[in-house]
């Protein structure tokens, strides 16, 4: 695949450094997914390489197998000119190749400082050496230019200062290597521009950076080059000098945006839920309705309680404060079993965690939610259930050989099918997507918002929550923006910039993204 | 990720009704095996007596089996076991009718699985403890209730009824069948029973999904706390006394069956006729044992044995996937 970008690029402008890292044919079959197809591609010292993709485009499959967490099907790598294995996470530390990750992997009821020794404590004659390594561990802080403790527990801090710390840690580990995984989803804007300040540093040492994010500003603010993934395949490698946010996007997609993200505009018709000053555990004081026919987006970081809110619409979580109108009428949501009854549908924001019984057949993931209606009062019918079932896998073109297939059998976009497709067959008028494209390709992200269309046309309602902003911005009538725990700012259609978003989103008033360096 | 060629998967039921035939066969081969190996072992009388030990363990078997499959475990059956043979031995010997008796007693057992369920639910205590701990509550009960003597119980009726048969058929082994039945039909075709797996797969994934897994979870451990009260029940009759020290360890023979029988102890993975197959096995191990005058001591060896190389298997199994 990188043939073609050779092609284009026969002599790479860049080159501060020599061939670090090269992968050749490397390749990752899952059992009913080819999640990387065979993929050439060198990194030099010394530079930062962005990775861009749509969610399910192969970039975590491709940091899993340079970070050993996986073995490769086939393909060969390189490590400095040697042939490495890279097939297990020792091996890739002891060459040098450091990951950090959107999800803070370290122990959070350690110090900061027994976190940053994880592994390599200082100890003489087997007694730690507490206060040294807290010393040292602060002198690397404060020389990193972060203003954070390094004596007190990890989990005191915030997710974002967690990240910052995860990120320190790998640099004074001898890394050569390092891989950031989207690192400023949970991040502010203050904590970013720390963040990228190490990330420069580290590369004026020589270390090469990996960098993978959503967000296009920061691949331009930061990136030497750029490559991009879709669906397993790596469409090409650019010079960042000499590309643009538009040949980014269609190289990710490989068809218009209007294409993918299919947009149906309705009138829209009577209110069906509406919460008025409701405030929860992570959130306060929303306000905002959503009316039959409409899809109304929520954006925002990480943690910004746009889930938190909707989860408490759901009845998982107790509200504080406000209240909650269904089609007009204040109503108590006190379990998830209240909110179904009224007839709301949520595909939660983990499919994993919280979306499927992954060692259950298809069939009855897609029946969960119906069993009740589909027996009497002691037996279930078995003819209904295998129909419903059918239908559903039909309807939604579902991939799955059989409805009696383990759901953990299928590929993450069919998954994600099951976990909306069980709702179909319920009858509920408000359905809640909570980040409904993790880890989905890009066709089926087509058919996910085509079903968008077809549930609003029958008067459903939509509430869609998206850390991927053209997500948001492309399907949502009205979108608002959630910074911690408040809603921040409201905007109709395609009625503000994704610019003035991303600061409304970050801070309260902060200078635009590449305004420094 | 893209999408192509999912490997094609044989839909579960096939698996189930498969291993569940395995079962059966590798019981049947135990049989011929042990028939051929010993004189006695085909007796009518070392049979009715093997139906009558697997019997028990069976029905606690079932009960186990709901609990395991919510990717929980229920310690406290043997105890159960115990404590329901005194309770039910005390009101026959206080002139109580025999079917109020059986009925408090089984009562006893549903209150003991109400609290499993409400220290797990509400208190949050690990099935693992809080089963542990009327374990041995339980039994301190029972010997405070007994001052650690045996009750004989003096009702003829209520024993003879252990020794009798049905149809040539031992009516112990009659009692899997009332018990197995409703089971099945409980687990593989109601709701309840697709909960139950749902629960045990992704209680979040199912809540969401507007299961009530808080009931789900009382409802598990009342069923295992009814069955083992009901083998007290059996006990009881079966060796005419009531002691709360009986049944020893019979909570592992009761998980150990439940697993030889295909439940997962990682929990959304099982069946009714598993765990009564698993459990005539075991006993057939047990008996051809003694038969074979292998050291009783070592049965105890083969059980855990057994459950150490099935719940590996099923490890791998998981990983496999």
């Amino acid at each position: 695949m990188t043939s073609t970008a050779q092609e284009l690029h026969p002599a790479p402008v860049l080159e501060p450094g020599r061939t670090i890292l090269e992968l050749r044919g490397l390749e990752k079959r899952y059992p009913g997914t080819h999640a990387l197809k065979p993929v050439d591609l060198a990194f030099k010292s010394g530079e930062i390489h962005a990775i861009v993709g749509e969610n399910g485009a192969g970039k975590s499959t491709l940091i899993k197998l340079l970070t050993g967490v996986m073995p490769r099907t086939s393909g060969e790598i390189t490590w400095e000119g040697q042939p490495a294995a890279l097939a297990t996470p020792h091996e890739a530390m002891a060459l040098g190749i450091n990951a950090v990750h959107q999800e803070v992997v370290l122990c959070r009821h350690l110090t900061v400082a027994a976190n940053m020794f994880l592994g390599e404590e200082n100890s003489r004659f087997g007694i730690l050496q507490q206060r040294a390594m807290v010393r040292q561990a602060q002198t690397i802080i404060d020389d990193l230019g972060f203003d954070l403790p390094a004596h007190v527990t990890l989990g005191d801090l915030t997710i974002g200062q967690q990240q910052l710390i995860a990120a320190a840690r790998a640099t004074v580990r001898g890394t050569k290597f390092l891989i950031f995984d989207e690192p400023t989803a949970y991040l502010t804007r203050k904590e970013a521009d720390q963040l990228f300040t190490l990330i420069r540093r580290l590369k004026g040492e020589g270390v090469t950076i990996i960098y993978i994010s959503h967000r296009m500003e920061e691949v331009f603010e930061l990136a030497d080059r750029v490559s991009v993934l879709r669906d397993g395949t790596l469409v090409g490698t650019r010079n960042i000098a000499e590309t643009n946010d538009a040949e980014l996007v269609k190289m990710m997609i490989n068809r218009s945006i209007e294409q993918v993200y299919h947009k149906e505009h309705f009138t829209p018709g009577a209110a069906l839920i509406e919460a008025r000053n409701l405030s929860g555990k992570g959130f306060e004081n929303v306000s905002m309705t959503v009316r039959a026919g409409e899809i109304v987006g929520l954006y925002g970081l990480i943690g910004a309680g746009r889930s938190e809110f909707v989860t408490t619409l759901y009845g998982r979580h107790r509200k504080s404060a406000g209240q909650i109108l269904w089609e007009g009428k204040e109503v108590q949501v006190n379990s998830e079993h209240d909110a179904i009854k009224l007839g709301m549908a949520l595909a939660p924001e983990s499919r994993r965690d919280q979306g499927l019984c992954l060692n259950l057949p298809v069939g009855f993931n897609l029946n969960l939610p119906i069993y009740k209606r589909i027996s009497n009062n002691l037996l279930i019918s078995s003819t209904q259930e295998k129909t419903q079932a059918d239908r559903q896998i039909a309807d939604l073109r579902i991939k799955t050989p059989t409805r009696g297939a383990l759901a953990s059998s299928l590929s993450g976009g069919n998954q994600q099918k099951i976990v909306i497709g069980k709702w179909l067959a319920h009858g509920a008028k408000l359905f809640i997507f909570d980040e409904p494209t993790v880890g989905v390709d890009v066709g089926t992200k087509a058919e996910i918002y085509r079903l968008f269309g077809a549930l609003l046309s029958k008067g459903a309602g939509i509430i869609l929550i998206s850390s991927y902003l053209t997500e948001v911005y492309e399907l949502a009538d009205t979108l608002h923006v959630f910074r911690r725990g408040k809603l921040v700012a409201t905007h109709g259609f395609h009625a503000a910039s994704h610019e003035d978003i991303l600061t409304q989103a970050l801070a309260e008033k902060q200078e635009k993204l590449g305004g420094q360096i | 990720m893209s999408t192509e060629a999912i490997p094609v998967e044989k839909p579960k039921r096939n698996y189930n009704v498969l291993f569940g035939l395995t079962l059966l066969a590798l019981l049947v081969l135990l049989w011929i095996l042990l028939s051929v190996a010993t004189t006695s072992f085909a007796s009518a009388n070392n049979m009715a007596n093997l139906l009558r030990q697997g019997s028990m363990i069976a029905i606690m078997a079932v009960g186990q089996t709901f609990v395991i499959i919510t990717g929980g475990i229920d310690l406290s059956v043997g105890a159960v076991v115990g404590f329901a043979t005194v309770v039910v031995a005390m009101m026959i010997n206080a002139g109580f009718p025999i079917w109020l008796a059986i009925l408090v007693t089984l009562l006893v057992g549903v209150a003991i699985g109400m609290f499993h369920g409400f220290g797990i639910v509400k208190m949050g205590l690990p099935p693992f403890i809080i089963t542990l701990a009327t374990l041995t509550s339980l039994r301190g009960i029972g010997l405070l209730m007994t001052n650690g003597n045996s009750i004989n119980i003096n009702s003829d009726t209520f024993t003879a009824f252990s020794r009798n048969s049905f149809i040539g058929i031992p009516n112990l082994f009659w009692m899997v069948i009332l018990v197995g039945i409703p089971a099945y039909i409980f687990l593989h075709h109601s709701r309840w029973g697709r909960y139950l797996f749902s629960v045990g797969s992704n209680a979040e994934a199912s809540r969401l999904s507007g299961v009530n897994v808080q009931r789900t979870i009382y409802m598990a451990y009342t069923l295992s706390g009814l069955c083992a009260a009901f083998v007290g029940v059996l006990l009881a009759a079966r060796i005419g006394i009531g002691n709360p020290t009986q049944a020893e360890g019979w909570e592992l023979q009761a998980i150990a069956s439940s697993v030889i029988g295909g439940t997962s102890l990682f929990g959304a993975v099982g069946s009714v006729h598993g765990p009564l197959l698993g459990a005539f096995i075991l006993a057939t191990i047990n008996n051809g044992a003694n038969l074979l005058n292998v050291n009783s001591f070592w049965q105890r060896i083969i059980t855990g044995a057994l459950i150490i190389i099935i719940v590996y298997f099923d490890g791998l199994r998981r990983r496999g996937k």
